[in-house]
């Protein structure tokens, strides 16, 4: 609407239309270079993803790469099973249980939060809570790094080692959730941003509709599952989009909280592999051509950029299912009005 | 793929007209009703409890004593602070994550912006598909992994155009201590997530709007300037500050891509963070992670003093 709707056929104004569908559709392109390259990637052989000048299409088509992802435990390639921890597919159930705890306890949990917060609290209590459940959005994780750390470590205390009962020999009770997936699901069970977008969502329902079937006699409970749920549709995908993101994409705490090599989420076991690669030289082009047999075993199993790509590809791919599955409500969902 | 457009016109547009409809005082409610409100919020509140500000408090508190990994904890004051003064890598930490942050912004905030306003002037039916493919999303992991390969000085894509395609020397990339800041913060260029707030807060603006201003003579940028960019505010200063926050605690992909090499030029402070954290020296993390609280926490005061929100004022 921003360009006039008369006189649509003045030349000026056509080729300002063509530049801006021109400049649109080259960030497409740019955009999408990179989900190409991946995959292509992904089919070259070892030699192939360290060779220069990069190619653009994989000459010497394998799936190395991707029998690395199947067959990684056979045993047959010593070089190979020293460097992975285990089977990828137990890396990637990992996220998935993580990732469906994070949606199971959190959406529900922060969406009647929001709920209340919108329709049921009123005044300066409706206004102090809102403030309690979103100050945290404005406050750097970093600083509660270390706190939540030591919370796992010994639960009600955020301190090195649960503190003595005074008097006594004995120790308060505690609960060690650190290096279990619970250490990393809890923290994030609450979150503070669905819970702006739920509350932005839920304010514009006009209070009239709840107001009508609070005479009609349904309980809370009900109005919010009979009427308003079917209403939010949209911002329940849009946040189940971006809890889903956020639990899938987590980096950092996982890597603080879990130290089990078999309980690691596959987006912090890709990292480790590439760190193992790379000291084993499998991403190292000098190293590659000295043609050492342990290192052309390396190679040919995939254990280069392609059997990486392979990983990346797999780590993305629930990522883009759940973005191609909500793009319907994304729009739709979205109601922010900032932080008032 | 159904006739139903994209961009629905039947949006409420409560944010239009200026925050919620007008309310009449509605009556208060049942004992039974307020009673269930209360269960609603105590799951969240416990979590909110527990895993949001009792943390936090405890940070300042963490901070001022001796925490390590054994041993008991005692009050020490500021020391952690004082050693943490005087530690050159804190300074070096900081003026690295001071220019990734400020490049981060200043080169990636505002496309998104623009983006969106233009995909928005495209034909109803082109929207979908364009928007879909401007912010289909890549997780995390997978475009750091992608770009580390790309950035690779020996045979990476990016030293092909630069030396094949733009014919420069060959170029060190995050090899140069000068270069790896600018690096990091490029791909950001590309992937982003935010476009789609400001698409869905574009379409909420009446159309009327727009035609009003058609007729009083507007042309293209004078109608960004008084209707869009007013419309977007309260969420373009949301968005400003989860920038903020979100560029000052850069850890995942500069510690992917570089490690923080060469020499540390690109170590941020929240990598400097997880190395005390891993060694065991819990406290001075702490206040290092007060150090970076008091910082972010000056610029989102800046910015909440200055940047208003409210369209309609």
């Amino acid at each position: 609407m921003l360009f006039p709707q008369v006189g649509r056929r003045q030349p000026a104004l056509r080729i300002a239309w063509w530049l801006v569908v021109a400049f649109l559709c080259l960030g497409i392109t740019l955009h999408l270079f990179p989900f190409y390259f991946m995959l292509v990637t992904s089919f070259k052989s070892g030699e192939e993803v360290l060779a220069f000048p990069p190619t653009w299409w994989p000459h010497e088509g394998t799936l190395a790469g991707w029998r690395l992802v199947v067959s990684l435990v056979q045993g047959s390639n010593s070089a190979a099973a020293r460097l992975m921890d285990g089977p990828f597919w137990m890396f990637f159930l990992n996220s998935v249980q993580i990732t469906f705890w994070v949606l199971v306890l959190g959406i529900p949990i922060t969406s009647l939060a929001a709920y209340a917060n919108s329709k049921l609290q009123r005044g300066p209590l409706a206004r102090w809570s809102f403030l309690f459940f979103i100050g945290t959005l404005m406050m750097p994780a970093a600083l509660t790094l270390i706190p939540n750390y030591l919370l796992t470590r010994n639960f009600p205390f955020a301190l090195p080692s649960v503190p003595g009962i005074p008097g006594t020999d004995l120790e308060f009770p505690s609960v060690r959730i650190w290096d279990t997936h619970w250490a990393v699901i809890l923290p994030i069970v609450f979150q503070a941003f669905n819970f702006l977008l739920f509350k932005g969502f839920f304010d514009t329902i006009p209070d009239s509709v709840i107001q009508a079937a609070r005479v009609d006699g349904g309980s809370e409970f009900n109005i919010f599952r009979r009427i308003v749920l079917p209403m939010s549709v949209p911002v329940y995908a849009v946040a189940i989009w971006t809890a889903f993101s956020g639990a899938w994409d987590q980096f950092l705490w996982p890597l603080v909280v879990l130290q089990s090599p078999e309980k690691m989420p596959a987006s912090v076991e890709i990292y480790l592999l590439l760190q193992r690669f790379t000291q084993a030289g499998a991403t190292n082009a000098d190293q590659a051509s000295a043609q050492a047999q342990q290192m052309q075993d390396i190679l040919s199993a995939g254990m280069s950029w392609n059997g990486l790509m392979v990983l990346g590809i797999l780590q993305s791919l629930p990522v883009f299912i759940a973005f191609i599955v909500c793009r319907e409500y994304l729009l739709r969902g979205i109601r922010l009005r900032g932080l008032k | 793929m159904t006739e139903r457009q994209v961009v629905t016109e039947d949006v409420p547009t409560a944010d239009a007209a200026g925050g919620r409809a007008p309310d009449k005082p509605a009556p208060r409610l049942s004992r039974r009703r307020r009673l269930e409100g209360v269960l609603f919020v105590i799951p969240a509140f416990l979590f909110q409890l527990s895993w949001g500000w009792y943390p936090l408090v405890m940070a300042f508190v963490i901070s001022l004593t001796n925490a390590r990994f054994r041993g008991p904890v005692e009050f020490t004051g500021l020391e952690s602070y004082q050693r943490l003064w005087s530690d050159p890598l804190v300074g070096q930490a900081f003026k690295v994550t001071a220019i990734y942050a400020a490049l981060s912004i200043g080169l990636t905030f505002m496309i998104p912006i623009l983006v969106a306003i233009l995909l928005m002037e495209m034909p109803r039916r082109h929207i979908r598909w364009m928007m879909l493919l401007w912010f289909l999303p890549l997780s995390g992991i997978a475009s750091t992994l992608l770009f580390r390969y790309m950035f690779n000085a020996q045979y990476g894509l990016f030293q092909w155009i630069a030396t094949e395609v733009l014919h420069l020397p060959p170029q060190p990339f995050l090899n140069s201590s000068d270069q790896v800041l600018f690096w990091l913060v490029f791909p950001g260029i590309l992937f982003f997530g935010p476009g789609l707030i400001y698409m869905a807060t574009l379409q909420g603006i009446p159309a009327s709007y727009y035609e009003a201003a058609e007729i009083e003579g507007a042309g293209f940028w004078r109608k960004v300037w008084t209707i869009s960019l007013p419309r977007l505010r309260p969420v373009i200063s949301m968005l400003l500050i989860f920038a903020v926050i979100g560029s000052s605690q850069a850890f995942e992909f500069p510690l992917i891509m570089t490690g923080g090499a060469p020499g540390g030029a690109s170590r941020t402070v929240v990598m400097y963070l997880y190395d005390l954290l891993r060694g065991l020296r819990y406290a001075d993390a702490t206040a290092l992670g007060v150090y970076l609280f008091l910082v972010t926490m000056a610029l989102v005061i800046i910015q909440r003093r200055f940047f208003r929100e409210d369209p309609d004022r």
